[in-house]
């Protein structure tokens, strides 16, 4: 039986479900398709879980390093029941996206679960467990985003050559792994599973981590800290094949023109993730996809079909959940008449690292490249932060890049504690158009981890408070006579 | 049901809003094509709106004295009660009435007005033919404005990436987008002033005080608006002197006893514009935003009437290819007009420079303020009897005052007293005068 909507948004990720709540918000007619799980690869597979498990290696580093000088006495070691932990994380995933769930069924969004396939651009079969379902709308939102990349010689099988989804639900940490791809995702689990005793080994094909991800002064601080933590990286190095042997795996590594073997036990394999354009029978309908496999679409987000939008990882870089979501908004807010357009300034980017990395706006060189020929640039380590030192956390820093000129904050980079929840008040400065002044200005609170945004504003000008900045230039306080 | 919704058509080029004086009709009123629906106040004229269709009045969109943008609804009539041959063909509102869809942006008022509820448009905000564009264009990377104010700009149909900001840094405001000049600060030659600049005081009188409040609408708004912002943008100086004007007025009766009944306002206005040639920084306009300053070939001059509705400059364009007898005669006619509220809107815009004749009523000296983006204005005052020495002797003469008010950006203090000693040369030698007459 055919059923007909408003909107329809095929995929039930941080793009689609925001879409369609905000769609049915609207008095819009609304559903929504999903094969797999609720909340998609973010609330399942990835940003949520691996959060989770990120915060238990924190947790146990801490007691490892941390609380004996602190004053806590633990007797014996720590012991880490994986299995214990794998359920916990699933407790969070679950209680995640149930709550998605309700809240599509709260708005009234109709929930529809199998795997669609355009028909035309009008209508699409959902093949469902209980067989297969029509449905047409006046609207599609396409938002079945992306999956890991495979490469030749490396399938996946979860077992011994994992992706990102089988390094998360692990219930025995492995005595030692190698990681293909040093990018965002391996070394999050990387390094997650280092903290629970792996030996980590990180094969990267670029010269050094987080090329083009991160500012380069911040992945150093990550770096010297991976190396303390025990994880080798071999840099300028890809994966050539592997081979089992034993309880493990041998994989040739092409290191500078040189072949070495590597053995370990398991192979997580992150090399990026490609967008699932090639599903859905999208070309079939007509819709234009371009070289890298993302939908082509336009400002607000409109195909080269008028009715079909696309959102989320299968329309663009940067692949992150909160673009998607970003983006659910404005084409729930067009398709109901609204006259949006994708204008933010900036996407924040968050590497969940040890210790973490936020950015927003722009790195030195792009704003040399957008034509800022002279910059302010502002920089304030935490270990000059009461609230870093209180939580023994001092690595990292704040960096704040202003155009010179005006003073315009151009980009905000911190490497540090909490750096993933400190970022959010340098988005809404670049989004405000904010001056350096502004941020300078602005009380924060003491003592937290915040007051190194204002710390960093105030160097950008020349005078921070907690920090010695260049030799007093003042006039010298003339000495009392006596 | 069917309802149709009627927008604010064009008022004449340059127009982007108007203010509503008054409503015409109410809901209810059965009215028929062409029905005069509501009075609305654009730049110095009132005009009355047409109906395009015949129905009845559903309902009223905007209060009295609220501002409508061109192109938003203003009233919603059910068309049901209407004939079909009613329905009028747009071509025949005397303004140019649009019909057609508003443009594919929608406003404010029109998003109100159609909630997407129910059933869902398929192809709002359709992409333009050529493509995926989309207007206005998303904010450019440099573009330095809150979120809210992108926002603002879009709702509003207005390009962020052309408007100057007024804040620090290059910044667009909320009231660059949706102050004074609203929407119109992208039209070329607009100058974007932030209305929230100026401040905006309360006034509250002693309690139990004996006043009476009425609100500051209509014409006297938009004086109260356009003296604001002009005396914001030009600084201004005043020069006064004082003309012996004994054979001027002597000729004048030679006319008057000849049967032409003329005033000296045609006089003045001929040796403003030969002294105007002598000085064509006299006769050009600063463009702020292209920072650069535009000198004009051509003379249209304004002249300041006093209406029983307030203030209005009549225009005589190309006064300098006339006749003094047909400025005369064009003065006599737009003077009448203004008085019966009936100039049209084109018959007050383009003047070059403006002539106040407020010596007409009394005064010896004013500082008139300057007509933006005009670089001066000429005042003339009343002729008086005055007692000088000539030659040893006491003589009567026939004296008037004159100031010239000029834009200081352009206009030295030297060279206003040179422009002043050169038009008054001519003023008191109208035999001279003649010589550049055409």
């Amino acid at each position: 039986m055919a059923q007909n909507f408003d909107v329809c948004v095929v995929g039930a990720g941080p793009g689609g479900y925001v879409a369609a709540i905000r769609s049915a918000q609207q008095g819009l007619k609304t559903c929504i398709i999903e094969r797999e799980y609720m909340g998609g690869v973010c609330l399942n597979v990835g940003c949520i879980p691996s959060k989770a498990m990120i915060s238990a290696g924190h947790f146990l580093h801490r007691l490892e390093h941390d609380a004996k000088e602190m004053g806590f006495n633990i007797k014996g070691e720590v012991s880490v029941d994986m299995k214990q932990m794998q359920k916990w994380k699933q407790s969070v995933c679950d209680r995640m996206a149930g709550g998605v769930e309700q809240l599509l069924k709260g708005n009234t969004v109709t929930i529809i679960r199998g795997e669609a396939t355009f028909k035309s651009a009008t209508e699409l079969t959902v093949k469902g467990k209980d067989g297969t379902d029509t449905v047409t709308a006046k609207n599609f939102i396409v938002a079945t985003g992306s999956r890991p990349i495979q490469i030749p010689g490396f399938e996946f099988d979860e077992k011994t050559v994992m992706s990102s989804t089988g390094g998360l639900a692990l219930s025995d940490a492995p005595k030692s792994l190698i990681v293909i791809g040093g990018g965002y995702i391996g070394l999050e689990i990387g390094s997650m599973l280092a903290k629970f005793g792996t030996k980590v080994t990180v094969v990267e094909a670029a010269k050094g981590l987080l090329v083009g991800l991160a500012d380069p002064e911040a992945v150093q601080v990550v770096a010297r800290r991976l190396k303390k933590n025990g994880v080798e990286v071999i840099t300028e190095a890809k994966a050539k094949s592997y081979k089992k042997s034993g309880n493990g795996v041998e994989v040739t590594v092409d290191v500078q023109g040189k072949e070495q073997v590597l053995k370990a036990e398991k192979i997580l394999v992150t090399v990026g993730r490609k967008p699932n354009s090639d599903q859905m029978n999208l070309k079939g309908v007509g819709l234009q996809i371009d070289e890298r496999g993302f939908i082509k679409v336009n400002a607000q987000r409109r195909t080269n079909l008028p009715n079909i939008f696309a959102i989320g990882d299968i329309a663009g870089q940067p692949m992150l959940a909160h673009k998607a979501s970003h983006e659910g908004v404005l084409v729930a807010e067009v398709i109901a008449g609204k006259n949006r357009v994708y204008d933010a300034k900036t996407v924040p980017a968050v590497i969940f690292v040890d210790p973490e990395i936020a950015s927003a706006g722009m790195t030195e060189d792009e704003a040399k490249a957008a034509g800022y020929k002279e910059l302010k640039i502002g920089k304030f380590p935490f270990a000059a932060n009461g609230r870093a030192v209180s939580i023994m956390e001092t690595d990292g820093f704040v960096k704040v890049i202003a155009d010179a000129k005006t003073h315009v904050v151009l980009g905000v980079h911190i490497v540090g504690p909490e750096a993933s929840n400190l970022i959010s008040e340098a988005v809404l400065a670049i989004e405000m158009g904010a001056r350096i002044e502004d941020l300078a200005l602005t009380i924060h609170p003491h003592p937290t981890l915040g007051e190194t945004m204002m710390e960093a504003a105030e160097a950008a000008l020349g005078h921070a408070i907690h920090i010695i900045q260049k030799p007093l230039t003042a006039k010298k306080t003339p000495e009392v006579q006596r | 049901m069917a309802s149709k919704n009627i927008q604010l058509p064009e008022l004449g080029e340059g127009v982007t809003e108007g203010e509503l004086v008054s409503w015409l009709v109410k809901p209810g009123d059965k009215i028929e094509p062409d029905q005069a629906i509501a009075e609305m106040m654009t730049d110095k004229a009132t005009v009355e709106v047409p109906s395009p269709s015949a129905g009845v009045v559903k309902e009223l969109k905007f209060k009295e004295g609220e501002v409508v943008e061109v192109g938003q609804v203003m009233i919603v009539i059910d068309t049901d009660g209407a004939t079909a041959a009613a329905a009028a063909p747009a071509a025949k509102a005397s303004a140019p009435a649009k019909t057609s869809a508003p443009p594919p942006a929608t406003m404010h008022a029109a998003v109100a007005q159609q909630p997407a509820t129910a059933s869902a448009p398929a192809n709002r905000n359709q992409p333009s033919a050529n493509g995926m564009e989309v207007y206005p264009p998303p904010a450019g990377a440099k573009v330095l404005a809150t979120p809210a104010t992108r926002r603002l700009a879009r709702e509003m149909n207005v390009d962020i990436n052309q408007v100057h900001g007024s804040g620090v840094a290059g910044r667009v405001t909320r009231d660059d987008i949706a102050g004074g000049n609203g929407a119109g600060a992208t039209s070329a030659g607009t100058p974007v002033i932030a209305r929230g600049q100026i401040p905006r005081p309360a006034y509250n009188g002693p309690t139990g005080a004996a006043e009476e409040r009425v609100p500051l609408k209509g014409i006297r708004k938009k004086i109260a608006e356009n003296m604001q912002l002009y005396k914001q943008i030009i600084p201004h100086f005043t020069l006064a002197d004082e003309a012996n004007v004994t054979s001027l007025v002597a000729m004048r009766e030679e006319l008057k006893a000849s049967g032409v009944k003329i005033t000296y306002l045609p006089f003045v206005m001929k040796a403003l514009i030969a002294t105007m040639r002598e000085f064509p920084q006299f006769n050009a306009s600063i463009d702020d935003a292209a920072q650069e300053i535009v000198y004009k070939k051509y003379f249209n001059l304004g002249f300041a009437a006093d209406t029983p509705n307030g203030l209005l400059v009549p225009v005589i364009k190309n006064a300098d290819q006339k006749t003094t007898n047909q400025l005369s005669q064009e003065i006599t006619e737009l003077a009448t007009k203004a008085r019966d509220g009936k100039l049209a809107l084109d018959e007050m815009k383009g003047a070059t420079i403006t002539v106040t004749n407020i010596g007409s009523v009394g005064g010896t000296y004013a500082t008139p303020i300057i007509n933006h983006p005009e670089v001066a204005i000429l005042g003339m005052y009343k002729i008086v009897d005055k007692p000088v020495i000539k030659n040893g002797e006491l003589d009567v003469i026939k004296s008037m005052n004159f100031t010239i008010t000029a834009d200081h950006r352009l206009i030295d203090g030297a060279v206003a007293a040179r422009f002043m000693k050169s038009f008054i040369a001519k003023i008191e030698n109208p035999g001279a005068l003649m010589l550049e007459m055409m």
